[in-house]
This record gives C-alpha cells, sequence and structure tokens, in this order.
C-alpha cells in the first residue's frame, strides 16, 4: 500500500511517516507547491493521500478526485458512510484522507488510527468555545457601556451606539471588547 | 432603552418568546476574503445579540476543510461559494448532502488577473488572449480557486465568451487564493480568478493586472452566499431565521455610506480576519478600479453587500445558474430537475420572513433576468435549453481528464 503523505503546513509530519513506514507501509513525502499535486498523484500512483486538513492544498486534491472521476481507479474523499465517525475524528485532530476505490474501510482505519495519534490534536476550535452564560452576558455588557458613555459623554443611545462601534471598527476588536474597556474606565474614575 | 432605529424591538420581543433561537452560540466559517465583510461585521460588532444570537468567527485555510467541517458540524453555518454549495447537494465530489442557501452575501467584486509577463507580451485583452491560447506551444495556465467554484465558472465563462474552449484550449489549475500572487510571480501561471483582495494585491506588488472584472461578466452577479446544511436548518428553524436578521442588518449597515465601508475595510484588515492593509481593500470596496494597465474608473456594479436587499435574496434563478454551467462543462452527464433542486437549496421561506421582519423589500418574482457579457440572457425559465445553447461546452468526460 503506497501512502502520498503531503507536507506543505507548519505542522511536524516526521513523526508519521516514521510511523506509518514502521507499520510496513510504503510512504511518498510531498513537500513541493500543491499546485504540482495533480501530476504528483497521477506519477506516482498512491492507493492513500493524507494531507493536513487545514492545509491550503486541500482545494488542490478535490481537482484531483473531479478529474478522476472517470478513471478506472478514481481517488475519492474517505467517506464511507459506515465510517462517518472515524472520518469526523479523523478531520478534527487534523488529517485529511483521500483514497482509490476499493481500498477497504479496515486497511484504512489503520492508517487513520496511526495518523491520528502523530497529528496534534486540534484543541483550538473547542477552546474557543465560550460557555453560554458569557455570551448572554455580552449582550448585557454592550447595553451597560452604552448607558456608561451616554451619562459620560451627555449623548443619546444612537451616539453612543455609533461612538462604540467606531472604536470598534478603527481598531479591529469586537463590540464587546469595546464595551468592556468602557466599563473598566468607568469603574476605576468611580463612576 | 430601546434602539428605536430599526424594527429591533418588536425582535427583541420574539427572542424572548418560543420563536427565540433554539441554538446561542454559532460557529460561522469564512475564508480571508473581501468578500467576508458582512460576516466579520456581523459577529464582531454586535449584530447578532439583538436576534439572541452569539457568533464565533472560524477562519477556514481552504473552501475543502471549510465544507468538511460544515458538514460534521464543526461550523454551523459558512460563507459559501455558489457552486460548491450544489456541488455538495449534488453529491459532485463531495459525500451527497442536502444543503441550504440561507441569503445572499455579496455581488461583483471578483476578477482576473493575468501576469506581468503576459503584459509584457501585449496580452491585455479578451482578443490578444484568444489569439495567445490558439498559438502551438505551451498552453495557458489559468488557476481558479475550486472546481465547482464560482470563480471557476466565471473563468470558464468568460474564456469560452472570447473563443476560447476552457478545457482544451487552455489548463486550469486550482490555487488556494492567498498563494495565487506568488504562483503569478514564480511564472507558474499565467493568469488567475479570485475574489478579491488578491487581483489588487498583485498589481500593488507589480506582478500583474486585472484584465477583467466578475461584474463585466455579469453586472451584479451573484457570488458568496450564507449556506448550511438542510438538516441544520429543519432543526433550528428559528435560528437560521434570526442568523439571517443578524448579517442582513450587518449588510444594510455596510453598503449605507463611504463611512461604513471605510470603517470595514479597516476591520477586516486586521490580522485575525484578511490580515491585508485596509489601503489594498478599500479602493475595490468603493469601485474605485485601477487595472494596474493604465486604466483606471470607477465602476458601476462594484462589490456589494445589500443593495435595499437585491442582493440579498436567494433567487432561484441564480442557484440554477451554477447548475447550468456544471452542465456545460460536463460536471454533470445528465440534465437535473433545475427547478425542484433550486427550489429545495434556496431557502426564500425563511429568508422572506427575516427579511419582512426588518422591512427589507422582498422581490415578488423568484427569478431575475440579466444578460451576460456574450449577450446572452439568462432568466431561469428554460435553463436546460440555455445549459445546451453555448457555442463551447464540454459534454465529453474525456475533456475533464485532459484539465490537469
Amino acid at each position: 500500500m503506497r501512502i502520498l503523505l503531503i507536507d506543505d503546513t507548519a505542522r511536524k509530519l516526521g513523526r508519521l511517516r516514521d510511523s506509518l513506514s514502521e507499520a510496513g507501509f510504503e510512504v511518498l513525502d510531498e513537500t513541493g507547491m500543491s499546485i504540482d499535486l495533480p501530476a504528483r498523484v497521477q506519477e506516482c500512483k498512491p492507493d492513500v493521500v493524507l494531507i493536513d486538513s487545514d492545509s491550503p492544498g486541500r482545494d488542490v486534491m478535490e481537482q484531483v478526485c473531479m478529474i478522476t472521476r472517470d478513471l478506472p481507479r478514481p481517488i475519492v474523499m474517505f467517506t464511507d458512510e459506515h465510517d462517518s465517525g472515524i472520518m469526523r475524528q479523523a478531520i478534527q485532530s487534523g488529517v485529511s484522507a483521500y483514497i482509490v476505490e476499493g481500498i477497504q474501510s479496515a486497511r484504512m482505519r489503520a492508517i487513520l488510527d496511526v495518523a491520528m495519534a502523530r497529528f496534534e490534536a486540534d484543541q483550538k476550535l473547542r477552546a474557543e468555545l465560550h460557555e453560554r452564560e458569557q455570551q448572554l452576558n455580552e449582550r448585557k455588557r454592550i447595553e451597560r457601556a452604552k448607558g456608561l458613555l451616554m451619562k459620560m459623554k451627555n449623548c443619546s443611545e444612537e451616539e453612543a451606539h455609533t461612538l462604540m462601534r467606531r472604536q470598534a471598527m478603527s481598531r479591529q476588536q469586537k463590540l464587546s471588547q469595546v464595551a468592556e474597556q468602557i466599563i473598566a474606565m468607568s469603574d476605576m474614575l468611580g463612576e | 432603552m430601546q434602539d428605536d432605529r430599526s424594527p429591533r424591538s418588536d425582535a427583541l420581543a420574539w427572542v424572548a418568546g418560543s420563536d427565540g433561537p433554539e441554538k446561542s452560540l454559532l460557529n460561522i466559517g469564512y475564508l480571508p476574503l473581501t468578500d467576508s465583510a458582512s460576516l466579520i461585521v456581523a459577529a464582531t460588532q454586535g449584530f447578532a445579540q439583538p436576534y439572541g444570537l452569539t457568533l464565533e468567527l472560524h477562519r477556514q485555510a481552504s473552501w475543502s476543510a471549510l465544507r468538511d467541517r460544515l458538514l460534521n458540524g464543526e461550523l454551523d453555518a459558512a460563507q459559501g461559494l455558489y457552486g460548491m454549495v450544489y456541488g455538495i447537494h449534488l453529491g459532485l465530489g463531495a459525500q451527497r448532502t442536502p444543503m441550504a442557501v440561507l441569503m445572499g452575501l455579496n455581488q461583483n467584486g471578483q476578477s482576473l488577473n493575468l501576469s506581468a509577463a503576459m503584459q509584457r507580451a501585449g496580452v491585455t485583452d479578451g482578443k490578444s488572449l484568444a489569439q495567445r491560447a490558439h498559438q502551438s506551444g505551451a498552453r495557458l495556465r489559468f488557476a481558479q480557486t475550486f472546481p465547482t467554484g464560482t470563480h471557476a465558472m466565471w473563468l470558464n465563462y468568460w474564456l469560452a465568451a472570447q473563443g476560447v474552449h476552457p478545457v482544451r484550449d487552455v489548463e486550469s489549475v486550482v490555487v488556494p487564493p492567498s498563494l495565487m500572487v506568488q504562483h503569478l510571480e514564480a511564472g507558474r501561471i499565467d493568469g488567475f480568478c479570485a475574489g478579491e483582495p488578491w487581483g489588487a494585491s498583485a498589481i500593488e506588488q507589480d506582478q500583474g493586472f486585472t484584465l477583467t472584472t466578475s461584474q463585466s461578466i455579469w453586472p451584479d452577479h451573484p457570488e458568496k452566499v450564507l449556506s448550511t446544511t438542510a438538516a441544520f436548518v429543519d432543526e433550528y428553524p428559528n435560528t437560521a431565521r434570526a442568523l439571517i436578521m443578524a448579517v442582513l442588518d450587518a449588510s444594510r449597515f455596510i453598503d449605507q455610506s463611504d463611512e461604513n465601508k471605510r470603517g470595514t475595510a479597516q476591520l477586516i484588515s486586521g490580522e485575525d480576519y484578511l490580515d491585508t492593509p485596509a489601503t489594498t481593500l478599500l479602493p475595490r470596496m468603493l469601485g474605485n478600479y485601477d487595472d494596474g494597465n493604465g486604466r483606471i474608473w470607477q465602476d458601476s456594479h462594484p462589490l456589494r453587500f445589500h443593495g435595499g436587499g437585491q442582493v440579498n435574496m436567494p433567487y432561484l434563478s441564480d442557484g440554477m445558474w451554477f447548475m447550468t454551467q456544471f452542465r456545460r462543462w460536463g460536471l454533470l452527464r445528465d440534465d437535473p430537475d433545475y427547478l425542484a433542486i433550486a427550489s429545495a437549496v434556496q431557502r426564500l421561506d425563511i429568508y422572506r420572513e427575516a427579511a419582512d421582519a426588518l422591512g427589507i423589500a422582498v422581490p415578488a418574482a423568484n427569478l431575475r433576468s440579466s444578460t451576460l457579457t456574450d449577450g446572452v440572457v439568462w432568466d431561469g425559465t428554460n435553463p436546460a435549453a440555455y445549459a445546451a445553447g453555448f457555442a463551447l461546452d464540454s459534454h465529453n468526460p474525456s475533456d475533464l481528464e485532459q484539465a490537469p
């Protein structure tokens, strides 16, 4: 079984390559520019292509899939319906797999297990999920800051809202961050 | 403390009631493009909170990653390429999954750009390009952003209108938008079709010029959409409507004034979003075009996000057009039931409720009529005949194999 390992992001894939080799797979590295992928795939005829889920080269692989649609061994994204669980897990852990049709999903699973163990789990997305409580507070904070600003500037609600939004956009911040700053400032001034 | 500028007081009433969103935190995916402005503004500038929503933005490195995360539920909704959404719905290059287009996000503002080498060789218009493409020797190589994407369709449509067969006469490759200028500079491609800021960026770096804009191919053409899965809409209908309202509000805000567009450019230029100087983004957002080849003009159909609701209405004819082009270029082997599919994907029902609640005009007709660059009229009434009626097409599957 021949695996093409596409390494075009900052993630370190060196150990993945070794692990796959140790597990008895033939591993080819591709570190060139993604534009050459279609030619590279045609040339080395891999059974499996592994690529970082966050690689910009992903969209190039889509073209490879589209082109091979009418060939005897089309390359498809690994989306075996019975294995949607492992696919989801793989994408979340940062690896996407394209396979030649006909490869047994059990063999594919073995490869993905190795790959997933080696890819850094993508915790970022989960870490960004805020608690529901916090979201509800966001709106209250914006309202509170608006009220403080109206008092400080002796202006209308609409003017206060416009001032806050202008500040947020020019500083590339969220409106809720600006609200936070107004509240902090007001606390400090003993309002 | 009510905000009386918009019908928000009504909106707040239903947020608390049984019509309130079933889900309050939504993960929204987007790519770093000027077209993403309304999503970024909606998520960060307090446009979603009045409707009981918090939007978390997630920048994606590719359309494939965005699609996979949308399909596996990591993203609740996302910026979508029209063609990509229909590609997924039809099972082209992806597991067939019923999809939903909630609203249009923007019209116009994409461009076809050629390299500085082509410019020096005098290839600066359709005629000289057609001559060059038909010469023997190395085939010209053009990049677009996704096999079923809008840019592939604009590129194909324009080339064919010049008499250049986009599959047989030139080579078409996929390159991520952010790498276009780098590939142009390295001489790996002769031109590319993508969204801004990449055209303006190529000119700024003296690597190329704008040959044509997408709005000159189709004035006020549909471009990015707000997309999700049909399953999401079925499970969270109130959330979908609240999301449309938030993004409609943000879209209206951006188009309201040049001052708001300046603020928007400044916001989205930030490193968390597009990470591109505002000075590169702003001119084309304001319709001030410089093609990098001596022509400077104020465009009459620049990038727009709202247009009084014209931009946001998910016309059935807009959705059908992409299927006609899939058919034309051989991505679909047979004519699908154009109208039935578009009626299922374009969520006019929810869009209408959201727009009505905000006092935004909803056109009575679900189809619109446009004249494209080759003089052909598209009005959605006979899609199969339209798809079959072009002089240049590609109904032979072997054309696709030649592509790379």
